[in-house]
Formats: C-alpha cells, sequence, structure tokens
C-alpha cells in the first residue's frame, strides 16, 4: 500500500493519534504535498461524506475523520503552495442574525472544510450586511453558507438571503442554506441555489456548486 | 421528576403534519395519553413560522377539551408565550426565556405579578449573544438570571433551568458530560429550590438507538440533581430508569414510588 493509501485510509477511519507521524512519513519520504491533501485526506473525506449520507456511519465517526483530517493538514500546511489548503477556494458560513446555534454549523463547516475549502466562519447571529461584505471581500469565494435553527429564525434566513441578492451577490456565489426547520421547499422559496439536510451531503454540495 | 410532555411539537415530523391538516383527533389523543401517562406539564409547540398564535390557540384548545393537566408554552418567541397565557384555564409553565435579546426583562415583571404567580418558568442557560460553551460561562449566566429573579421577586420554587442539554456525539474530547454535571451540582449547591431541567434526548442526536443513551444520561443527570425533564412520558423504559434512578439516589423511601409506578403499568411488563 502507497503511504498515501494509509492516510487515507487513516483519515476514513479517523485514527486520529496516526495521522501526524504518518504525513510526516510521506513527506520525508518524499511525497508530493498537494498529492497527500487530495489524493489522500480529501478523497479519503469524500468517501465519510458518502457512507455518512448512506446511513453507513454516524456523526462522530464524520466528526473524528474530519478531525484527523484537520491534524494532518496542520503537518502539511508549511509544504503546501501559499499554505493553500483549499483547491475550491473560500467557504463563507455563518448561523443568521437572531440565531445563537452553532453545532451544526460547525459540523457542516467541518465536512466543508475537508472537502478542500478553506473556511471563513462568520460565527452566530450575523447580520446579512456582513453576508455581503465578505463575499464583496473575498472575491475568490464562490460558495455561501447560511443556517438557522429555529423556526423563528426562518425569516431572518430569508432575508438573509435576500439582502445577499439583491447585493448582486449571486454574480459571484452560489447560496447554500440549512438547518433544522429548513426545508427544500422553504429553500426553493427563498431563492437560495441549494439545500442540503446534513454536512455530509453538503460537502459533496459545496465541491459541485464550486465548480 | 417533574414531567414536561414533549409530543405536541411541530418540529416532530408527525406532528407537524398533524397540525398542518389540522388534525384535531391527534392532538386531543396525544394529549389525552401524555396526560394519562402522568405528565404534571403538556407542552405544546407549534414551530411554524408563519400564523404561531393562531395554531398555538389551536392547539391549547384542544388540550384542554381532553386534560386539566396544566400547559407548558413553548415558543423561542417570549411575547408570543405572553399572549398566549390568557388562553390557559390555569396556571402552567411559561417555556421559556433566556438573557438572549434582554427578554428577561420583559418576562419577568409580568411573571411576577400576583395573578401570574402559579406560573413555573423555564429559563435556559443561553448569553446574551452566545451559547455559552463552558461550565464557568453558564454558571455566570445563572447567576445573572437568579440576581434578576430576586430583583423582580420570583421565587427559586417557580423557576426551571435548562442548562442546554446538548446533543453528546459532537463534544469536545474527554468532555462527555461533566460540562453539564458541573453547572447542574452549582445550581443544587446555591439554589437548592430551583428545579433542575433540559430535554433529555437532546443528549442522543445522531446516534443509534438513542433510547439507551436517553436512559443512561437520565440516571447520570438525576445523580447529579436534575429534578425535572422535558420528555415523553409514554417511554415506558425511560419513565422505569428514572424511578430507579431517584430510588437510588434515596428519592424514594423504600421503593414506594418505584413499586406502586410498576403496579400502574407505567413501566415493566404489560398487564
Amino acid at each position: 500500500m502507497s503511504k498515501i493509501q494509509e492516510i487515507a485510509q487513516v483519515v476514513e477511519g479517523g485514527k486520529v493519534k496516526l495521522i501526524e507521524g504518518l504525513v510526516q512519513e510521506a513527506l520525508d519520504a518524499g511525497e508530493d504535498a498537494n498529492a497527500i491533501l487530495n489524493d489522500g485526506m480529501v478523497a479519503a473525506m469524500g468517501i465519510v461524506g458518502a457512507k455518512f449520507q448512506a446511513n453507513e456511519i454516524f456523526v462522530p465517526e464524520m466528526l473524528v475523520a474530519a478531525k484527523t483530517m484537520k491534524k494532518g493538514v496542520e503537518i502539511l500546511r508549511p509544504h503546501l503552495a501559499g499554505n493553500s489548503v483549499g483547491k475550491n477556494g473560500k467557504y463563507i458560513i455563518g448561523t443568521v442574525a437572531g440565531d445563537l446555534h452553532d453545532i451544526g454549523k460547525n459540523l457542516v463547516a467541518l465536512m466543508i472544510e475537508s472537502a478542500g475549502f478553506e473556511i471563513l466562519d462568520l460565527g452566530v447571529d450575523v447580520p446579512a450586511e456582513k453576508f455581503v461584505e465578505a463575499i464583496k471581500a473575498n472575491p475568490d469565494c464562490k460558495v455561501v453558507g447560511a443556517s438557522a435553527l429555529l423556526t423563528t429564525t426562518m425569516d431572518s434566513l430569508k432575508n438573509t438571503v435576500k439582502v445577499m441578492i439583491d447585493a448582486g451577490c449571486k454574480s459571484q456565489v452560489k447560496i447554500m442554506v440549512g438547518g433544522a426547520p429548513i426545508t427544500q421547499e422553504f429553500a426553493d422559496e427563498i431563492g437560495a441555489d441549494a439545500y442540503t439536510q446534513d454536512a455530509g451531503s453538503a460537502a459533496v454540495k459545496a465541491v459541485e456548486l464550486a465548480q | 421528576m417533574i414531567i414536561i410532555a414533549e409530543k405536541l411539537n411541530g418540529s416532530i415530523p408527525s406532528c407537524a403534519k398533524a397540525i398542518a391538516a389540522r388534525d384535531e383527533a391527534y392532538i386531543k389523543d396525544m394529549a389525552k395519553k401524555q396526560a394519562d401517562a402522568g405528565a404534571d406539564y403538556i407542552d405544546v409547540h407549534a414551530a411554524v413560522n408563519d400564523g404561531e398564535y393562531e395554531v398555538l390557540k389551536w392547539m391549547i384548545d384542544l388540550v384542554q377539551s381532553v386534560t386539566d393537566c396544566p400547559i407548558a408554552i413553548d415558543s423561542p418567541d417570549v411575547d408570543m408565550i405572553l399572549k398566549a397565557m390568557p388562553l390557559c384555564n390555569r396556571p402552567g409553565m411559561f417555556n421559556s426565556v433566556s438573557l438572549e435579546g434582554g427578554k428577561i426583562d420583559v418576562a419577568f415583571p409580568i411573571l411576577a405579578k400576583p395573578e401570574n404567580k402559579k406560573w413555573a418558568i423555564m429559563v435556559l442557560l443561553n448569553g446574551e449573544t452566545t451559547i455559552p460553551k463552558t461550565a464557568g460561562e453558564r454558571i455566570v449566566v445563572f447567576d445573572t438570571i437568579m440576581a434578576k429573579a430576586k430583583q423582580y421577586g420570583i421565587d427559586d420554587s417557580r423557576i426551571h433551568i435548562d442548562p442546554l442539554i446538548e446533543m453528546l456525539c459532537t463534544t469536545d474530547d474527554g468532555e462527555g458530560i461533566s460540562m453539564v454535571l458541573e453547572v447542574i451540582a452549582h445550581i443544587k449547591k446555591t439554589h437548592p429550590k430551583v428545579h433542575i431541567s433540559g430535554a433529555i434526548s437532546n443528549i442522543s442526536f445522531n446516534l443509534p438507538v438513542r433510547k439507551l443513551v436517553n436512559q443512561a444520561f437520565a440516571a447520570l443527570a438525576i445523580s447529579a440533581g436534575m429534578t425535572s425533564a422535558v420528555m415523553d412520558p409514554l417511554s415506558h423504559d425511560l419513565r422505569g430508569v428514572i424511578y430507579a434512578a431517584e430510588a437510588m439516589c434515596g428519592l424514594d423511601d423504600f421503593c414506594a414510588e418505584y413499586t406502586s409506578a410498576y403496579r400502574e403499568g407505567i413501566f415493566g411488563a404489560k398487564k
């Protein structure tokens, strides 16, 4: 088995303790840093996301795989061109104004990061205007994600999407939405480009939208 | 254990369907079943983004047509709960308020009025602008809430604190539920009359065989001081675990509650 295949297996299996040593070994053996990242880790996380969508694995298994990758990336970062881990560009994410929930949003951010994005996390209770500012300040961002966990903040999500559309953001980015009360129907109604129901499918969708 | 029965909640898909179809029989049946199973409050949560008052009124009227069990009016919108309170035939639970957005200073003065003194109040440990991540931060929030309760003259015994039970599977390494237990211990020590509550099933999101995780959590939380819960009173195994855990914590002399609950068929083999 090649070092890169081994790294892929360790990420997929969430072996946090093994990843740093293994990445270092691969670098020492002369493997290309970008190949380790993309053919090893990002590819492994693609499999993890697919398995999660197929109900073969559970959230904590997906989480530990993503954390494993994150640890490996830290070893890799100095060796990557421009220290960049985001071959798909930036991904701006945040929980909408009036909503403080971030567990789901953070999980989505972690999975999207592991699909080859650089995450710009605006946090929680994010005013719509702040999304717009962040989008305009980052011309290499092609996808943005907004989340709402409460039925009472669905209107805030609607407004966030509207403000982004009115500010002309759609010529630059695709808008993804999610959160417990959100449905495909609601996403369509408010003019979002995509809705995904979990972190695994969000990562797959983000990659598709960034192309 | 004070049981706040959770099944009439529009965030549950089957209940959302019943609400959308204005299925009266579903609401009445679920209210009756939960009341008969020993609920102390029937929680009513519309979870609609339009016309919440109208849905709440419809649900509350239906619940009251089949049971005298008090109602827990459940909404993230404090003003909506205040508006719905007069719909209730008897004092229930205000579910919920937190420091978020300064709403506690709207709710507490009204809840302190003599005519509302029999209403219980669920308070979440949200901060003003964040959900605190550490026990220390949540304790600061708790202390602030209790200072406000004192300021407005709300008795400790009316307050149920939800320390914010979050899913186990995304907690930090080595943490588990230790953070929540630390918060519970502080509440118990400083304000023994305050009820320690929370939604038990939150703990098991995204894990297989959720009921086992819920049961283990209930036992541990009761051991730490939980005295109130948002839960499904129809879950026989969970009810049994709660009675057993309370007996083990010395809260049930001669296991009298445990044995009589068994005899009533609340848990154990169906008779």
